[in-house]
């Protein structure tokens, strides 16, 4: 633990040079003013920021791209309580409530209790994340192949089969992004697959295309078809911003459970944010004091959510940092940023380059003190971004997110992509398919085929190195019940 | 037989995508060296998913439609009916400044890709739109091309624009 504390001084003091600081805080105030737009979540806001940081060293690009991270986290909640369009799953539950409070006239608290309490569960997430990374990494780095591949399937059985409304969907999904990630240069063999000739295919298909395709371009064409001509009722930030002594009374008992939801649901691969927020609101509806509040505008619901949201997103740091493995979204666009840099976070890259691991976790303790003192005086400022008219503002988002995804390469291949993944995105979001599976399928699939490779090389082609290793069986274990338990249950109830 | 026209076509789509993959993958080399398993493995897999995903879709769809499927009913999803002209507008905003950005330039393509997409949302002040989405794309412009040194191509505005960009 003590290793620990020495190592994250160390962090501080990379962190702390006025250079990183300064990307930290730009970090912050652009993810900030992106994630406030609506329908804009953070996986989208990271991605289309990506081309800012090419100037930048790997440290103070990471370091700015944490901040756009939990920046566009910030954002999000301030648009979902005043228009309740949450940019992402994870903000829903937010919203419940905390709609129903601007409505009341209490936007003020609501959005205080929002900032107070992302800031008390960051910082206590982090300082989590501080004490497993270290301790996990020991862990990973007596893992195998077998064990990473296995680590890897039950990624994708929690984001694709346990979130959401429909298995078959999500799986679908999923699939969907597991073909486009072998599209390309096969890395072992050196093989061209499904690349039809064209040039640009052959170095893959990037996570960004993908992504600013599916939440930016398809967000675009759903929005416009089927939402463009409703009034929209934004709720007023009228009366006091502060927070009454009830309202702390409430609130601080709520971010703590919160926490202590949130982190473990981020840091083992356990499928995103969305699940703890909804656990946060029940066991807060259940707890509360004021049951006749809820439905009305009740600050505990709003409280526990957005503060379990900031917990899994920042305990996700975990499985990103020490395996490489991401287990959102956002997350999966953060390891591509990586990726650019050339460093494939894991268990090594603690060894390797600590400077940068380190000054990246300080960093986020910067980032949430920043965070707070930037959106609690400065929410008005934020919510003028809102008044922006509609079709400026998705004009002017589509301009951006179009630049990111040509800015890769200047390829008029890849703009043809982002349109295709665009029309995907519009027929995924009207017919219930979750994107963000495919997202993570797409950067984690051929990682997962390397290491199954890897593992078969090992055992000279044996497929029983997944089941017969106790850790890797064990995981492939969990993943299937996870996967055929609830249809079990399904079937036997019906029958 | 009562279904739903769209999830049977998506559910085929995937079918039909399932067995394209396993067609495409019959031609792809087998040869995997020590691991034995070459670059075909993982595409087959992937094949075989979306075959079964495809089968269970359709079966979902022609056995009283897609599990907690979205409601068809606009009004109970809180939207309007498809709206194809706004469909159409950002989809022309996106077509044209694909055909344009290595002739006009990145500038006028985002502008047009600005007016088109604020049409599509419903602006009716199209001369508007373009004047604030051309001065968007050349801010995007400089600071890419002056600040950055990414190049972005300068097309018909090269002569205004001086040496910089493509």
């Amino acid at each position: 633990m003590s290793e620990a504390f020495t190592s994250l001084l160390h962090g501080f003091s990379i962190a702390l040079t006025p250079f990183n600081l300064l990307w930290g805080f730009l970090g912050v105030t652009l993810g900030t003013f992106i994630g406030v737009l609506p329908g804009v979540g953070p996986a989208l806001t990271v991605a289309m920021l990506m081309p800012l940081t090419i100037k930048l060293d790997p440290t103070g690009a990471l370091i700015m791209f944490a901040g756009i991270y939990y920046g566009a986290m910030y954002g999000g909640s301030t648009t979902t309580i005043l228009l309740n369009t949450p940019g992402e799953s994870a903000s829903i539950a937010t919203g419940l409530e905390g709609n129903l409070m601007a409505k009341n006239g209490r936007a003020g608290p609501a959005l205080a209790t929002c900032a107070i309490g992302s800031f008390v569960a960051g910082t206590i997430a982090t300082i989590l994340v501080t004490l497993l990374a270290p301790v996990v990494v020991e862990l990973a780095l007596k893992f195998g192949p077998a064990e990473y591949f296995a680590l890897m399937i039950f990624a994708f059985t929690t984001v694709s089969a346990v979130i959401g409304s429909s298995t078959v969907r999500g799986v679908t999904s999923l699939f969907v992004g597991l073909l486009l990630g072998v599209v390309g240069i096969d890395s072992q063999t050196g093989k061209s697959r499904f690349a039809f000739g064209v040039p640009e295919l052959l170095d893959g298909i990037d996570v960004v295309v993908l992504a600013v395709g599916l939440f930016a371009v398809g967000e675009a064409l759903y929005v416009a078809a089927y939402s463009s001509r409703l009034e929209e009722k934004m709720e007023q930030l009228k009366g006091s911003l502060w927070m009454s002594k009830t309202d702390w009374q409430r609130s601080w008992p709520a971010w703590l459970r919160a926490t202590a939801i949130g982190f473990p649901f981020g840091s083992i691969p356990a499928g995103g944010a969305e699940i703890p927020t909804f656990l946060s609101y029940a066991t807060e509806k259940r707890l509360t004091k004021f049951p006749q509040e809820f439905g009305h505008g009740a600050i505990e619901g709003v409280a526990g959510p957005e503060a379990a949201n900031n917990a899994s997103v920042t305990g996700a740091l975990v499985p990103l940092l020490t395996l490489g493995i991401p287990t959102s979204a956002t997350a999966a666009v953060l390891l591509s940023a990586f990726q650019n840099y050339g460093i494939q976070p894991g268990p090594l890259l603690f060894q390797m380059q600590g400077d940068l691991v380190w000054g990246l976790l300080a960093s986020l303790y910067i980032g949430n003190v920043l965070l707070l003192i930037l959106n609690l005086p400065l929410v008005g400022i934020w919510v003028k971004v809102l008044a922006i008219p509609r079709p400026l503002l998705y004009a002017g988002i589509l301009v951006f997110a179009t630049l990111g995804a040509y800015s890769l390469h200047q390829s008029t291949v890849d703009l043809i992509i982002l349109y295709v993944f665009g029309l995907l995105g519009f027929v995924m979001r009207r017919w219930g398919m979750p994107v963000a599976p495919a997202v993570i399928g797409l950067i984690l699939g051929p990682l997962a085929e390397t290491q199954a490779r890897r593992a078969l090389a090992i055992s000279q082609g044996s497929p029983a190195v997944f089941i017969t290793q106790p850790i890797s069986a064990t995981i492939l274990a969990i993943s299937f019940l996870l996967l055929v338990v609830p249809l079990i249950v399904r079937l036997a109830r019906r029958s | 037989m009562k279904y739903k026209t769209a999830e049977l076509i998506l559910s085929l789509s995937v079918l039909i995508l399932g067995i394209a993959v396993a067609v495409g993958t019959s031609q792809l080399s087998s040869a995997g060296g020590y691991a034995r398993i070459g670059p075909n493995v993982a595409p087959a897999v992937i094949a075989g998913g979306l075959i079964l995903l495809g089968i269970w879709l359709s079966y979902e769809a022609l056995s009283g439609g897609w599990r907690n499927a979205i409601p068809d009913d606009p009004e109970a999803r809180g939207e309007h009916r498809f709206h194809i002209g706004a469909f159409i507008w950002v989809s022309v905003g996106l077509i044209a400044q694909i055909l344009l950005i290595h002739s006009a330039g990145f500038v006028l393509a985002q502008a047009v890709l600005f007016a088109c997409v604020a049409r599509g949302f419903g602006s009716m002040k199209l001369p508007r739109d373009f004047a604030i989405g051309l001065i968007l794309g050349l801010g995007v412009f400089l600071f890419f091309v002056k600040f950055l040194n990414v190049n972005l191509p300068a097309g018909w505005l090269s002569p205004l624009l001086g040496g910089a960009g493509i």
